[in-house]
């Protein structure tokens, strides 16, 4: 399991989680996650995109929680192991804007 | 760049491309998964990964040589690969696990079942997709003569080499599964139906027929022997159509047939087979007309083991080609020949067919010109494959009764000649499978002892002498030609048909197999190995013949009068026997004649010919028609 498991203190969090919410991330009700709404062209791009987070995710071992349907892709990403946002899912956030910027 | 790729494949490509994975990792994972199918090579590929880590590779059974080198090759260059691999493999390996789990679960299960159960099974489900034995032989590492050996008759086999067997089907029909889906898209790997090793020589596997498409392809052939390209085209169609629905898969999805997929080059060539076979036979027959040939013709086929006097075979054959003559489009035929050992056709497949009656008369005619047909001149055998060798033909006899006892029993023995591996297409009802041997034995009319010769493939066995008194023929000859004449169609074919067992009835436990091989009467006149054919044999005779259900009544009074004649018949020959049998759906028993009698079955009435057969054990030919008759009358 990588490391940087630990949830982000607010100091951190007034330092990463901007530069996402500029691109659109929110943050969730009701629980420490943030998540953002991708919108393709039609499934392949979808897909394709979703193809190249999971197997970053699989490198990372960290997962995002997702929802697919034809061209949308809705995303949360939060940590298990900490019960809220950690290093992890800015990290995964950020290869996600990385990707979903190469195929839009 | 994108070839025959969809959209999502090219994403996902790209995806994995991006995702870290080199474009040569990628394209050698893929060429090392292509021998085995991608799941496989997912398994393979993470017990490259296992081992690196020093665990054991549970995936892979302890297979034979065959198996085990290669994925130890392709372990080492997984090896190599890791670095760049982990991502594709990482992905497969959530695949691989639990599929490689799921097949060893499978062919556990396999391996505590009734060895001869799922030996039926494997062997039906390679006759199904004409997968040739060669095939698992060359990724296995077992023994292909004791592969056959298990998969025919039941040969015990070891409980590692069934686990290799079992796998190999486990994995074969995934990756045709596989190949079925992808049929229709298009896949980035070689189709491996077909394919074990594409690096053995980069070799596909022959192209085969399938009894399916065969029938059509005889049918369309009585229509015309020489279709167009658009006819031909249509054919391949209606063939492959066939072929997957034969298959159990959907026709959309053709392109899974991989090594098997009929194309219009292979129907053409077809044809142009047919044209070739049925002019050769004409050619063979005009030869056994015209040219009396004073000498006997001495065994030509090593499987002959007792000297075959000249006279017995030719009649038969002779007759047998003559009715070609008259029915060109008729296109199996029994090969008496194959059966007198001459013909280096022995190796022929000898389609069972319709004889017209037309063909009858002459061939009585035929008979009575005193001619001698030609023993099976080694060269002129034409190159088809399945020519149903009339070749093999001797001397005629020269009485009419000799004549007609030849035909009838040069009938018998003419039914199958069909060498190993390949029955001829007998296009209505023959279902074409790998190693069928029909073997009938012929028994000779001479008055003279007469061997009846099994000459055909691997299971010949060659029937002892048979002593026809004089007598014989005369009584005999009398309801025989009352069937000849009256039901032309009827005694050439059901001579034809006689010793043919029906193979469903046979084809069931092991203990059956293993009874009819056993079978006294069998060895010494007929063996069948492939019941598959036989069923389809069986089947011939129903449909084949419109007139059954009057030959039956027409045989059965025909039958009655030589019943008086029968007895002093039988007194006089109680050593050979000759069995006629016309197999129905089932054989029926004559349990009357305990050895092979020579019977005219009339009807497939199930059991009684078949336990007939079976309990015979006497080389005996006897006329025995009427016997059989009352006993088998249905």
């Amino acid at each position: 399991m990588a490391g940087k498991a630990h949830r982000l203190s607010t100091e951190e969090r007034e330092q990463l989680l901007p530069n996402l919410q500029a691109v659109g991330w929110k943050e969730v009700e009701g629980r420490d996650a943030i998540f953002k709404e991708f919108h393709f062209k039609d499934f392949n791009r979808a897909f394709g995109f979703m193809t190249r987070v999971a197997l970053q995710a699989e490198k990372l071992d960290h997962h995002p929680e997702w929802f697919n349907v034809y061209n949308k892709v809705h995303i949360t990403l939060s940590t298990h192991d900490c019960g809220g946002l950690s290093e992890r899912d800015i990290n995964l956030a950020s290869f996600i804007e990385q990707v979903a910027a190469s195929l839009s | 760049m994108v070839s025959k790729l969809t959209h999502l494949q090219v994403e996902l490509l790209e995806a994995l491309l991006e995702s870290g994975l080199t474009k040569e990792t990628l394209i050698k994972a893929l060429s090392e998964a292509e021998p085995y199918g991608l799941q496989s090579e997912s398994q393979r590929a993470i017990n490259a990964l296992q081992s690196e880590k020093g665990e054991p590779c549970p995936d892979i059974p302890n297979l034979p040589n065959g198996m085990g080198e290669p994925r130890v090759s392709e372990d080492e260059t997984s090896d190599d690969g890791e670095e760049f691999t982990p991502p594709i493999m990482k992905e497969l390996e959530n695949l691989s696990p639990e599929e490689a789990a799921h097949q060893k679960a499978v062919v556990e299960r396999l391996l505590q079942e009734d060895p001869w159960r799922v030996a039926k099974m494997v062997k039906s489900y390679l006759q199904q997709h004409n997968i040739p034995q060669r095939e698992v032989v060359d990724t296995t590492g077992l023994n292909q003569s004791h592969l056959s050996q298990h998969l025919n008759k039941g040969t015990p086999m070891k409980t590692q080499k069934r686990a290799a067997l079992y796998t190999w089907y486990v994995r074969k029909q995934r990756e045709v599964a596989q190949q079925f889906t992808h049929a229709g898209q298009g896949i980035l790997t070689d189709e491996p139906m077909g394919d074990d090793l594409p690096t053995k020589k980069g070799r596909r596997n022959r192209f085969k027929w399938g009894p399916a498409s065969q029938q059509i392809l005889f049918q369309a052939y009585e229509r015309q022997k020489n279709p167009s390209k658009e006819e031909r085209e249509a054919l391949v169609e209606e063939c492959n159509r066939a072929e997957c629905i034969q298959r159990g898969v959907s026709p959309s999805q053709a392109q899974g047939l991989g090594s098997n997929l009929v194309t219009e080059v292979r129907v053409y060539n077809w044809f142009a087979n047919r044209r070739k076979e049925e002019a050769f036979r004409h050619k063979l027959a005009m030869d056994t007309f015209s040219g009396p040939q004073p000498t006997s013709a001495p065994p030509l086929t090593p499987h002959s083991s007792s000297s075959l006097q000249p006279p017995p075979a030719l009649s038969p054959s002779k007759v047998h080609g003559v009715r070609y003559n008259q029915q060109p489009a008729s296109e199996a035929e029994s090969s008496s020949s194959n059966h007198h050992g001459n013909s280096s056709m022995v190796t022929t497949q000898t389609i069972l067919q319709q004889v017209s009656p037309p063909g009858l008369e002459p061939s009585q005619n035929l008979l009575s010109t005193d001619t001698k047909l030609v023993s099976a001149p080694g060269g002129t055998l034409p190159p088809v494959s399945t020519l149903t060798a009339l070749h093999s033909l001797e001397q005629s006899p020269h009485t009419l009764s000799q004549q007609t006892q030849n035909l009838i029993m040069a009938s018998l023995p003419g039914v199958m000649a069909i060498g190993a591996g390949e029955t001829p297409s007998l296009a209505p009802a023959f279902t074409n499978t790998g190693a069928s041997t029909l073997v009938i034995g012929l028994a000779s009319t001479q008055p003279q002892s007469v061997p009846v010769i099994n000459s055909m493939g691997s299971s010949l066995t060659t029937l002892q002498p048979v002593q026809f008194s004089q007598q014989l023929h005369p009584s005999y000859q009398q309801p025989l030609m009352q069937q000849v004449q009256s039901h032309i169609n009827q005694s050439p074919f059901m001579a034809t048909m006689a010793q043919i067992q029906n193979p469903h009835a046979l084809y069931g436990p092991k203990s059956e197999v293993t009874q009819y091989t056993h079978a006294g009467l069998l060895p010494q006149t007929m063996v069948i190995t492939d019941t598959a054919n036989l069923s389809a044999l069986t089947n011939l005779t129903p449909t084949k013949q419109a007139f059954t259900p009057d030959s039956e009544t027409h045989t059965e009074s025909g039958m009655h009068t030589p019943v008086s004649q029968a007895p002093t018949i039988h007194l006089q020959n109680q050593d050979t026997t000759i069995q006629h049998l016309q197999p129905g759906p089932r054989l029926t028993s004559s349990p009357a004649v305990s050895s092979s009698s020579l019977v005219l079955y009339q009807s497939s009435d199930s059991t009684n010919s078949h336990s007939q057969l079976l309990s015979s054990t006497h080389n005996v030919i006897e006329t025995f028609i009427s016997t059989q008759m009352a006993s088998s009358t249905q």
